[in-house]
């Protein structure tokens, strides 16, 4: 295995923005074992970013370690702002929100609390929350769930929980989107809706970062690609 | 007139029972953690208050004021010191030890303290609405009971009102469905737990100030009512507050109807066993398997 920096490939026409979000030497280790090593890697704001890279080389530990679920060395910016090491909250709060990998969902909640949950993250009012314009959007995103908002979230189908996942993470009204595995499990059909949204989203002005498995999928929406093979450095990890 | 007055002093202690049942399950929907120490604040609010205005004569509502506030910081350190330790630590428990064994251990230490504290001694609280009781049409109601039943409406509503209205309340149900998923939003389900656990602690205090005069409290009354209390969670499946209500106040009318009518001696045990009869008939829609299954 060797140790490069991961590569990125700029393949996009616009002109780059502003950097939306900067990631710095950025290493996440479970106890002994390395699963993310130095990764250094910028998007920039209204991107439409892929990680590519196959099974078990760190794509979601680097979300992970981004996001703060995970502890981390390095450093993270979130439009210039240093990001605190461990701190989910923060990002919520700051404009990025993940959307991880198994949905992570409340099973026993409504399909309507799941998303209206993530408005937690810039108010603690139902009303203003109901009536807000992210809310509003996130739903809209999906006509097909409006038959089952009352259902318990748990309940649904596969492709469902993840329209689900996705409004809520759009209901915190992130400036940047990231997205694990959106289509892991999915039947193509259901797939492809999924990336429709995806691209409406990114239309819509939020910088996106998609993390993908199969990267010919995900090119068809990302203008750049950030690719992760034994660049960022994987010891000891087994897909 | 006899049925008539069973049921209403069934009522009066069913909706103890279905406080108690409503703390458990708000608390393990947060934090996913069993809180049988939940009647033990109860006994420590009955107990102090008894201690700081008989013996130490100071006036009722200071000694009032005075135990809510220690056994809100005593609820508060708790969680700040073992609860962080245990659940979220680099050494953290996980599962049963975790479910059942903290609170087990935090019960036996407050009956303990009591003990040292409070004596052996049968106490109470001194009533709080004083007078005969209140009849109505041959039916007779305790001041007291008036005022436990007071407290358990306007506890519950307000449960149902905040996890039913606000966000606050929903942030809480998704902090114990997926803590993950939670903090992804932004909710602190650390916070959640903390706030919920030394709330239910001074409810369960405040509810022993104003039951104690009926029934009287010695320093192992809160495991009994912790009991009581955690079976009618669990018909509730721990995590349904509005099925926990309802089976507490079941609990408490179908003990005051077999006191009466069956044998003062051996309605408790007869009450058990039905309990365990349906659990055996209909463990689905009683929500036990969701108990057991998470």
């Amino acid at each position: 295995m060797t140790d490069e920096a991961p590569q990125d490939h700029d393949s996009g026409d616009r002109p780059p923005g502003p950097v939306a979000l900067r990631v710095a030497g950025l290493s996440v280790a479970y106890g002994n074992v390395t699963a993310v090593h130095d990764a250094t890697f910028t998007v920039a704001e209204a991107d439409a970013c892929a990680i590519t890279g196959p099974n078990g080389n760190g794509k979601s530990s680097i979300l992970l370690g981004i996001t703060g679920m995970v502890r981390r060395r390095g450093t993270v910016e979130v439009f210039g702002t240093q990001a605190p090491n461990g701190d989910v909250r923060w990002m919520a709060r700051h404009g990025l929100t993940l959307v991880p990998e198994r949905r992570q969902l409340y099973p026993d909640l409504s399909a309507w609390d799941n998303v209206i949950l993530g408005c937690y993250s810039w108010t603690r009012s139902l009303g203003r929350a109901r009536r807000s314009g992210s809310f509003g959007r996130a739903l809209d995103l999906f006509p097909e769930l409006k038959p089952h908002l009352q259902q318990a979230a748990g309940t649904l189908s596969g492709g469902q929980q993840q329209m689900v996942a996705i409004a809520r993470g759009l209901a915190s009204n992130p400036k940047i989107l990231v997205v694990d595995e959106p289509c892991l499990g999915l039947a193509e059909a259901v797939a492809r809706r999924v990336y429709d949204a995806l691209a409406r989203i990114h239309a819509d002005g939020t910088t996106l970062i998609v993390v993908e498995e199969a990267p010919k999928r995900a090119l068809t929406l990302c203008n750049r690609r950030v690719e992760v093979r034994n660049g960022v450095a994987v010891a000891g990890v087994t897909a | 007139m006899k049925l008539g007055n069973l049921i209403i002093a069934g009522i009066v202690t069913g909706s103890i029972y279905a406080t108690f049942a409503v703390c458990v399950s708000v608390w393990y929907r947060v934090s996913n953690i069993l809180n049988l120490a939940v009647g033990d604040f109860a006994m420590v609010g009955a107990l102090s208050v008894d201690n700081l205005y008989r013996v130490r004569g100071l006036p009722l509502p200071a000694a009032i004021a005075c135990t809510l506030v220690v056994v809100a910081i005593f609820a508060w350190l708790y969680d700040m010191v073992v609860l962080r330790l245990a659940a979220d630590g680099r050494g953290r428990a996980e599962g049963i030890v975790l479910t059942f064994f903290f609170t087990f251990a935090l019960s036996f230490f407050i009956d303990g303290v009591a003990k040292m504290l409070f004596g052996t001694d049968v106490h109470a609280a001194p009533a709080l609405w004083n007078g005969q009781a209140i009849a109505v049409a041959n039916l007779h109601v305790d001041r007291a009971g008036i005022l436990v039943l007071a407290c358990a409406v306007l506890i519950g509503g307000m449960f149902w009102l905040y996890i039913r209205y606000t966000l606050g309340g929903k942030a809480l149900e998704a902090s114990g469905e997926n803590a993950v998923g939670a903090r992804i939003v932004g909710i602190d389900t650390r916070r959640y737990r903390r706030l919920i656990f030394v709330a239910t602690a001074v409810i369960a205090a405040v509810f022993g100030i104003v039951e104690s005069p009926i029934t009287g409290y010695t320093y192992l009354s809160g495991a009994t009512i912790s009991l009581t209390g955690f079976i009618a969670a669990a018909y509730g499946g721990f995590r349904k507050p509005g099925r926990a209500l309802i089976a507490g106040l079941s609990i408490g009318v179908l003990e005051a109807l077999l006191g009466g009518y069956v044998s003062a001696e051996y309605g408790d045990t007869v009450m058990y066993a039905i309990l365990a009869a349906l659990v055996l008939a209909w463990p689905r829609g009683l929500g036990f398997e969701s108990a057991v299954s998470g």
